[in-house]
C-alpha cells in the first residue's frame, strides 16, 4: 500500500481548487457546453460579419464593423450560465455536496474554489471564443476592404472583456444556483434576467426606468464586450462592468451566508 | 475515536436526535443499531459537520471535524445518500477526493482494487448497480486510509458475497486498530459484525454495551419443560431455587441447563414429555427494546 505522504497540517485553497477543477473537467456536459459556447459564439460572429460586410463596404449601411465583431457572443452567454449554474446545482441534485463538504469542511473555501475554477475557465473560453469570432468575422470585413485590426481602439479590451463578462455571468449563475439549489430554476432565472427582464424594464417610463434598465446585470455587464456600443443609453464599459461585479458580489455573499447556515 | 456529548438535532421542532452521549472506541467494530428514522444518519451527518447540532457537540479524535486540515485522512465515511455524480467515472470521483486532501493519486488505484471496481473504474458511476455504487462509496471512505471509518448502512443493496466482504472489511479495519462505526437497522447483521453495540430509538440511546453483554442480557434463554405431572415438577424445580414461569401447560425454567433439569426430574421418578432449550433471538430482543421507539409502525388492517 502507498504510504500516504505526511498529512497536510494546514488546509489549503489550492487543493480545493484542484479538486474542483477535476470535477468540472471530468463531466462530459462541461465539454459539450464549452464546444457550443465556442461554435455558436465564434460562428455567429463570423456569419453576421459575412452578411453585413458588403453593405458596410458599399456604404449602404452606416454601421461599423466593430458593432458586429463580438455579436455572436450573445449566444455564448447561455453556455456560460449553464456551466456556472451546474457547478453548484449539480452537487445538490446528486447529493455530491455532502462528499464535497466532507472533503473540504470549511464552506467559504469550497465556494472560493468553485468561484476560482468557474471564472478562470469561462474567462479563458470566453476570450478564445471572442478571438476566434474576430478572426472569422474580420476575414469578411478585410476581403471587403473594411477590415479592422487588433490594434484598433477598444478591440483588445473587447476580446478580454468577453472573457471577463462570461466569467461574471458564470459566477452570477453559480450564486443564483446556491440560493435556489436547483439546476433548471437557476438557469431559467439567470437567462430570464439577462434576456427578458433586462429588455422588459425598458417599458418602465421616465428616468427611473432608464436607470433600472442600465443597471440590469445583462445590460451593465456586456458593455466591455462590444468595441462600438449600439446606441448611447448604456453605462460606459468599465462603469457598467463594475456595477455587474457589484451585483455578483452581493448575490454571492447572500449565497455564502445561506450556505454557511444551512445543513447540507 | 468519536465522542458525542449531549448531541441534539431538532428539525421543525421535532427532535431527531435527543441529547445523546456516546463514545466510539478504536480497535473494535461499533454497531449503531436502530429502526428507521431512529436518528442514525442524522448523528453521522453531525459527526461530519454536514448538519449543525442544535445542542451539544461531537468530536473526532478530540477535535471538531470541521477543524481538520485534511479530514479524509482522519475520517472516512460512506453516507446513506450516494454522494456521487452519475456522469463522473469512478476513477475521477476518487481523483478529486484525493486531490482535495493532498492524497497521492496512486491511492486511487489501490482503493479501486480493494473494493473490486478496478475493471469498471472508467465507467460513469450512474451506470453502476446499487452494489457497485456502495463499493464506490466504501472506496471513497478508505481513500485517505483514515483511522476512523464510518459506514451508514453499508450492506444496503449488496449481494450475500458483498455482505460478507463488508463484514470482513470492518473486522480487518478494527483489527488494524481503527475506529469502525457501522449503522444498520438489522440486529442479525450487527450480531455478525459488531463487537460493541449502541442501540438508538427515536433519537435516544437505548443500550450501549459489548455485543456479548447485550446478547446475554437481552437474548435470554430458558428451558421449556412439558411434563404430565406438571404441578409436581413445578414444585420440585421451585424447591431447588430455580426460576420457573408457567405458560399454559409448559414450564419455562431458568437457572440450570437442560440435561441437569432432565436428570433432576427423572431422578424423582417423574416423566418428561419435552425438554428444550429455547433461545429468544436477538432480533426479538431488539424489537422488544425498540418497540416503543419505532417511528413508523406497519399496520395490518383487519377487515371487520
Ligand atoms: N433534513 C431533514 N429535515 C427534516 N427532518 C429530518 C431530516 N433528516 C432527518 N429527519 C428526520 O429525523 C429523523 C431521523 O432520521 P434519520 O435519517 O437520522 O434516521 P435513520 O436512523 O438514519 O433511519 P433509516 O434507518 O431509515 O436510515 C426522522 O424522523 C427523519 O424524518
Ligand atoms: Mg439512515
Amino acid at each position: 500500500m502507498t504510504e500516504l505522504m505526511a498529512a497536510p497540517t494546514s488546509p489549503s485553497l489550492g487543493r480545493a481548487v484542484k479538486a474542483e477543477w477535476i470535477k468540472l473537467a471530468s463531466i462530459r456536459s462541461t465539454w459539450w457546453t464549452t464546444l457550443a459556447m465556442i461554435v455558436l459564439g465564434a460562428g455567429f460572429t463570423t456569419i453576421i460579419s459575412g452578411v453585413v460586410a458588403g453593405d458596410i463596404a458599399s456604404g449602404k449601411s452606416h454601421d461599423s464593423p466593430g458593432e458586429y465583431i463580438t455579436q455572436g457572443l450573445i449566444f455564448s452567454q447561455i453556455s456560460a450560465v449553464v456551466i456556472g449554474a451546474l457547478v453548484v446545482t449539480s452537487e445538490y441534485g446528486t447529493g455530491l455536496i455532502r462528499a464535497t463538504l466532507a472533503a473540504t469542511p470549511v464552506r467559504s473555501r469550497v465556494l472560493a474554489a468553485k468561484a476560482i475554477v468557474v471564472s478562470g475557465f469561462l474567462f479563458v473560453v470566453g476570450t478564445v471564443t471572442a478571438f476566434l469570432g474576430y478572426f472569422g468575422g474580420n476575414g469578411f470585413f478585410r476581403s471587403e476592404g473594411v477590415g479592422i485590426s487588433l490594434g484598433d481602439e477598444h478591440i483588445l479590451r473587447s476580446m478580454f472583456g468577453a472573457g471577463l463578462y462570461m466569467a461574471g455571468l458564470g459566477l452570477l449563475a453559480a450564486a443564483i444556483g446556491l440560493l435556489v439549489r436547483h439546476t433548471a430554476a437557476a438557469i431559467s432565472i439567470v437567462l430570464a434576467l439577462v434576456f427578458i427582464i433586462g429588455q422588459v424594464v425598458q417599458l418602465i417610463p421616465g428616468t427611473f426606468g432608464e436607470w433600472v434598465m442600465k443597471l440590469m446585470p445583462g445590460n451593465a455587464g456586456p458593455g466591455i464586450v462590444v468595441p462600438v456600443p449600439f446606441g448611447d443609453h448604456m453605462l460606459t464599459p468599465w462603469t457598467g462592468f463594475a456595477v455587474f461585479v457589484g451585483e455578483i458580489a452581493l448575490l454571492g455573499l447572500a449565497g455564502l451566508a445561506l450556505f454557511q447556515k444551512r445543513d447540507a | 475515536m468519536i465522542r458525542a456529548q449531549g448531541l441534539t438535532k431538532t428539525y421543525d421542532g421535532k427532535n431527531a436526535v435527543n441529547g445523546i452521549d456516546f463514545t466510539v472506541e478504536p480497535g473494535r467494530v461499533t454497531g449503531f443499531l436502530g429502526p428507521n428514522g431512529a436518528g442514525k444518519s442524522t448523528t453521522m451527518r453531525m459527526i461530519l459537520g454536514l448538519d449543525a447540532p442544535t445542542k451539544g457537540s461531537v468530536t473526532v479524535n478530540d477535535h471538531r471535524y470541521v477543524s481538520s486540515p485534511a479530514p479524509l485522512r482522519e475520517v472516512g465515511a460512506l453516507l446513506e445518500a450516494h454522494a456521487v455524480h452519475p456522469g463522473r467515472s469512478a476513477r475521477n470521483h476518487l481523483r478529486w477526493l484525493a486531490a482535495s486532501n493532498g492524497i497521492p493519486t496512486t491511492r486511487v488505484g489501490e482503493v479501486l482494487e480493494l473494493v473490486g471496481l478496478d475493471s469498471v473504474a472508467a465507467q460513469r458511476a450512474g451506470r453502476f448497480s446499487l452494489g457497485m455504487g456502495q463499493r464506490l462509496g466504501i472506496a471513497a471512505a478508505l481513500i485517505g486510509d483514515p483511522p476512523v471509518v464510518m459506514l451508514d448502512e453499508p450492506v444496503n443493496g449488496l449481494d450475500p458475497e458483498g455482505v460478507r466482504w463488508v463484514r470482513s472489511l470492518a473486522r480487518q479495519l478494527a483489527d488494524d486498530g481503527k475506529t469502525v462505526f457501522v449503522s444498520s437497522h438489522l440486529m442479525s447483521e450487527m450480531a455478525l459484525m459488531a463487537d460493541h453495540l449502541i442501540v438508538i430509538g427515536r433519537g435516544t440511546i437505548l443500550a450501549d454495551s459489548p455485543l456479548q453483554d447485550f446478547m446475554a442480557e437481552h437474548a435470554s434463554a430458558y428451558v421449556r419443560v412439558k411434563a404430565p405431572q406438571s404441578t409436581d415438577v413445578e414444585a420440585l424445580l421451585v424447591g431447588r431455587g430455580l426460576d420457573v414461569t408457567r405458560v399454559d401447560d409448559e414450564l419455562r425454567v431458568q437457572g440450570l441447563d437442560a440435561p441437569a433439569i432432565g436428570e433432576l426430574i427423572g431422578g424423582h421418578g417423574l416423566f418428561l414429555h419435552e425438554l428444550t432449550l429455547v433461545r429468544s433471538s436477538l432480533e426479538d430482543a431488539f424489537m422488544e427494546l425498540t418497540a416503543d421507539s419505532v417511528e413508523y409502525h406497519a399496520r395490518t388492517e383487519v377487515a371487520a
